[in-house]
């Protein structure tokens, strides 16, 4: 099973995105800041990383430049942000997100992205 | 395609929302103390931040709206654009408040009743105000409604195209945008109609609703008032007053073709993609392109939109010019990310030239072969036309331009720091757990009738193993086998232990902080003053005192009122503090503190104090005393007729405290749950008043006398001692029983005939009687009673149903042989 790791400080958020995830077969796991989430994928790299920006101690940009820093393979990352701003999107993109989502993701838009970053073929 | 939440999801909301509530109001208030702490600004931003981003997931757009303003106010007060002030305080506190409520509306009806929209629009329009260089008025700030970026737009699309109002798209919902920006980028042209149907369309056998709904490709539409309504009775029902606006990805000509009878009426503007999104605008041309590269058998309309977006993003991060030290990293991604959605659509072979093209980039710094490779990659896919290609080439412009005035972005301004050395810096920190964190917390919420369900069954537990001594009694007595009685014993001590442990861990896991009450006086105390034009300094000490949950929850009311009589009558105005050589800024103190089993609770203010003689005189104008009291009592007991019903001491009613109504209120409030109030006022010094409780109320502390054969229980918080009296020591004055106790007159009872026994006490051999020395609010009493018995600790019950009007009992309890104990209410009797 692929597994993909969300970062959010926002506990509703994270349930809400574990949700569509497991109910298409992934395997999540959580982490609430950029600290716990460099822990955790120092420990086991994920297949996918959707990372929220704005979080306690370390941010999404930080932990995406500490991720990328680390040179393990490299596997993509979204950004989920609550604003639809270039400015942030031109950010996460340095900062080594792959994708820019902004929040509420629907359902089917975020599994098609998970799906096409994963290299999954399409039935 | 909008996301219905499951509701777990919501309780989740409900829950997170109230606990980023509660912080944001703290942080408030930390910040009126050091309104400078980027600190806690910072803090205070993520949780409204996260607020909102919550509120987001659901349609609670009234709610969206206000923590959206509230949320923009604050960045810009972080980014210094905006000042914090105290009148931000008090409409960010409002906005607070507000979106509190319809949680617990959210709650109780799973949705938002349509009458909060108004108060929503007032609170963010006041939030708005605030903020500086951004026209206060409801369109810029409908405008910024939802999660669209349009007011960056503002200043230069309505130019473009005047009769455009841009408010118009604030009114869409994240949603329909969204799925509306996907079709524009799969090259299908939006359209905006504005539908004002003529007001004696009906005569005309036009059906506007169903015009409207029937609008060829309709993605959102909505129903508004476009002039005044006339008030209901003046309402003509044959007239139409209302219009529609519709956002459509059906071509101009279908549409003009749909309309064509009612060409005065509609209005149809074409709207291009920025209008609705900015940031992605650019990248639309390429997406067009790209949109007819992709075999479309197999992939839906979110794959393609996807597989799009991904592809542009793939592109614009290529494009980028800076080299910062997770470069590697950064180019190794966007490998894997090509190579998986080429896999994606079935062509695997490319992850070869994938890798020469990132070998490549990685070695020399330049990512051309990479780009190129993915410019290819698109060309090979076919099918682009020349018109397309054309676009694409100024999406790149675009994006290119983009990247330049990007280069001059100070990156590690995120890091604070030289970005190649922040990795060095962070790297530091692994050391760092989650636990340490506020979120992090280790800690249940678990719903509280499990835990009354527990507390109720070790209170059974608690009465039955009671039942085991009685029983090794029998064995021994009744079937003679003293081995048994011994073995029935030791069992019985096991469990005992056993049964007193879990029972103080279950009272652990109820015990609560008193800062649960606390935490709201700081509001209380900073809005009731600022509403009175007082200027108070509010200290709380021992906030994490604990006690049972159920006396700190029924403390919150006897203090709020004690708390506001305190900031109403005994805190002056600063003149008048000042005019009495006090400093202007009054001081109110709420010191909490284990004593013994007790829970004390001090409020002390340095306010004017009470009169006694202002006290005694409302006293006996109201005929609470009369006027040989009046000349009798000292200032002490004046002072405690504060407690009395009915007596305001107030020159001016306020809404505030009320009629004085309130401190009779308090003390029957504190003395339900066996607490005790005093109070003590030096005139011109200020005003302290102690509340002192039981640490739980579960198990009561008893001590068992005996009366005419019969047992009853006493709380052992109203007695002082126990003491033998002997007859002739007794002396009447004026028909009242007294005995000479430690060099004090104290007045006896009989308990037999307090509760209307007919027997006399008995006396013991040595002509002695057994007599109680109770504490009775503030005056002793010798209670006299046929013999003292054992104390113990009882699970007290109170009566229900018929048995609620024994006023002399405050309720019973089971003893270990299964008899059940009266417990008596000493107030009352006496």
């Amino acid at each position: 099973m692929r597994r993909i790791l969300i970062v959010d400080d926002a506990a509703t958020v994270r349930m809400y995105h574990r949700g569509i995830l497991e109910s298409a077969g992934y395997l999540v796991e959580e982490a609430w800041n950029g600290i716990e989430a460099l822990e955790k994928a120092l420990e086991a790299p994920f297949d996918l990383y959707i990372v929220d920006i704005n979080m306690p101690k370390l941010d999404g940009y930080g932990f995406l430049r500490e991720l990328r820093q680390q040179q393990i393979a490299q596997q993509p990352a979204v950004m989920v942000s609550t604003e639809a701003a270039a400015g942030d999107e031109r950010m996460a993109y340095q900062s080594g997100a792959n994708s820019y989502l902004v929040k509420p993701v629907v359902q089917s838009q975020l599994l098609s992205h998970v799906r096409l970053l994963l290299g999954e073929a399409n039935q | 395609m909008s996301p219905v939440p499951p509701n777990p999801l919501l309780e989740q909301f409900i829950s997170e929302s109230r606990d980023l509530l509660e912080a944001s109001g703290k942080k408030l208030m930390q910040l009126e103390d050091a309104p400078d702490d980027q600190v806690i600004l910072n803090e205070l931003f993520r949780c409204v931040h996260t607020l909102k981003g919550n509120s987001g997931l659901f349609t609670f757009p009234e709610m969206t709206r206000v923590l959206h303003a509230g949320e923009d106010l604050l960045g810009m007060v972080r980014s210094g654009q905006a000042i914090y002030s105290r009148e931000l305080a008090d409409r960010l506190l409002d906005a607070m408040d507000y979106v509190g409520l319809l949680c617990g509306e959210i709650e109780a009806t799973d949705g938002i009743d349509a009458s909060r929209a108004l108060e929503s629009q007032h609170l963010a329009d006041a939030l708005r105000k605030l903020m500086p260089n951004l026209i206060p008025n409801q369109d810029a700030a409908a405008v910024r409604d939802g999660d669209s970026p349009v007011v960056a737009n503002a200043q230069t699309s309505p130019a473009d195209n005047p009769s455009a109002d841009l408010k118009q798209f604030a009114a869409i919902p994240a949603v329909a945008r969204k799925s509306a920006l996907e079709r524009c980028r799969q090259g299908d042209q939006l359209h905006w109609i504005s539908y004002r149907p003529q007001r004696e369309c009906f005569f005309h056998g036009d059906d506007p609703l169903n015009s409207a709904r029937q609008t060829p490709g309709l993605i959102w539409g909505r129903i508004l008032a476009p002039g005044p309504l006339p008030p209901l009775s003046e309402l003509d029902t044959y007239s139409c007053l209302l219009g529609f606006d519709l956002l459509t990805n059906a071509p101009r000509e279908e549409l003009d073709q749909y309309y064509r009878y009612l060409p005065d009426q509609v209005e149809i503007i074409a709207v291009p993609a920025q209008w609705l999104e900015k940031g992605h605008g650019d990248a639309d041309g390429a997406s067009k392109a790209l949109s007819r590269a992709i075999p479309s058998g197999s992939f839906s309309e979110d794959d393609e939109a996807a597989f799009n977006w991904i592809l542009a993003a793939q592109r614009q991060i290529l494009l980028l010019d800076d080299r910062p030290a997770w470069h590697a990293g950064r180019l190794k991604a966007i490998a894997e990310v090509l190579a998986n959605l080429s896999q994606a659509v079935g062509e695997t072979s490319t992850r070869s030239d994938i890798q020469t093209a990132l070998a490549e980039a990685l070695s020399t710094g330049h990512n051309t072969l990479l780009l190129a490779w993915l410019d290819a990659w698109i060309v090979t896919r076919k099918t682009i036309q020349p018109v397309a290609g054309l676009s694409w080439a100024r999406g790149t412009d675009g994006i290119m331009a983009a990247a330049k005035t990007d280069s001059n972005l100070d990156v590690g301004s995120a890091t604070a720091g030289d970005p190649s050395k922040a990795p060095a810096d962070e790297g530091v920190r692994f050391g760092r757990r989650a636990e340490d964190s506020l979120t992090g917390t280790r800690s249940l919420k678990v719903d509280q009738t499990k835990i009354d369900r527990l507390m109720n069954l070790i209170g059974e537990l608690v009465v039955e193993k009671n039942a085991l001594p009685y029983l090794a009694q029998r064995a021994e007595v009744q079937f003679g086998s003293r081995e048994l009685s011994r073995e029935i014993k030791g069992q019985y001590s096991v469990i005992n232990r056993i049964a007193d442990e879990m029972q103080d861990a279950i009272m652990q896991v109820r015990m609560m902080a008193v800062s649960f009450v606390f935490q709201r006086f700081p509001r209380l105390v900073r809005d009731t003053s600022r509403k009175l034009g007082k200027e108070v300094q509010l200290v709380l000490e021992g906030e994490q005192t604990e006690a049972d949950k159920n006396i700190i929850e029924s403390l919150a009311d006897p203090l709020i009122h004690i708390v506001r009589n305190s900031l109403d009558h005994g805190l002056e105005s600063p003149e008048v503090r000042l005019a009495a050589g006090k400093p202007a800024t009054g001081k109110l103190t709420i010191r909490a503190a284990q004593e013994a089993d007790r829970v004390v609770i001090e409020i002390v203010d340095d306010g004017k104090g009470i009169d006694p003689a202002v006290i005694k005189q409302k006293a006996y104008e109201k005929g609470i005393i009369d006027e040989a009291t009046l000349e009798r009592i000292s200032d002490q007991e004046a002072i405690n007729l504060i407690f009395a019903a009915g007596l305001s001491t107030a020159a001016v009613i306020s809404d505030l405290s009320g009629r004085g109504v309130g401190m009779d209120v308090v003390r029957s409030a504190v003395e339900k749950i066996n607490g005790t109030v005093v109070i003590e006022s030096e005139l011109g010094k200020g005003t302290s008043i102690r509340i002192s409780l039981p640490l739980s109320m579960a198990v009561t502390q008893v001590m068992v006398i005996e009366s005419d054969g019969q047992l009853f229980g006493v709380p052992m918080d109203h007695v002082i001692e126990t003491v033998r009296v002997t007859r002739d020591s007794i002396h009447a004055i004026k028909q009242t029983k007294t005995a000479v106790l430690r060099g004090r007159i104290v007045p006896l009872k009989s308990l037999n005939t307090l509760l209307g026994i007919a027997a006399i006490p008995r006396l013991n051999s040595d002509d002695e009687l057994a007599v109680l020395l109770v504490q009775a609010g503030n005056a002793e009493l010798g209670l006299i009673v046929d013999g003292f018995q054992e104390t113990m600790g009882v699970i007290q019950k109170p009566f229900s149903g018929f048995l609620t009007g024994l006023s002399a009992y405050s309720g019973s309890a089971l003893m270990g042989d299964g008899s059940v104990l009266m417990i008596l209410n000493i107030r009352e009797i006496v």
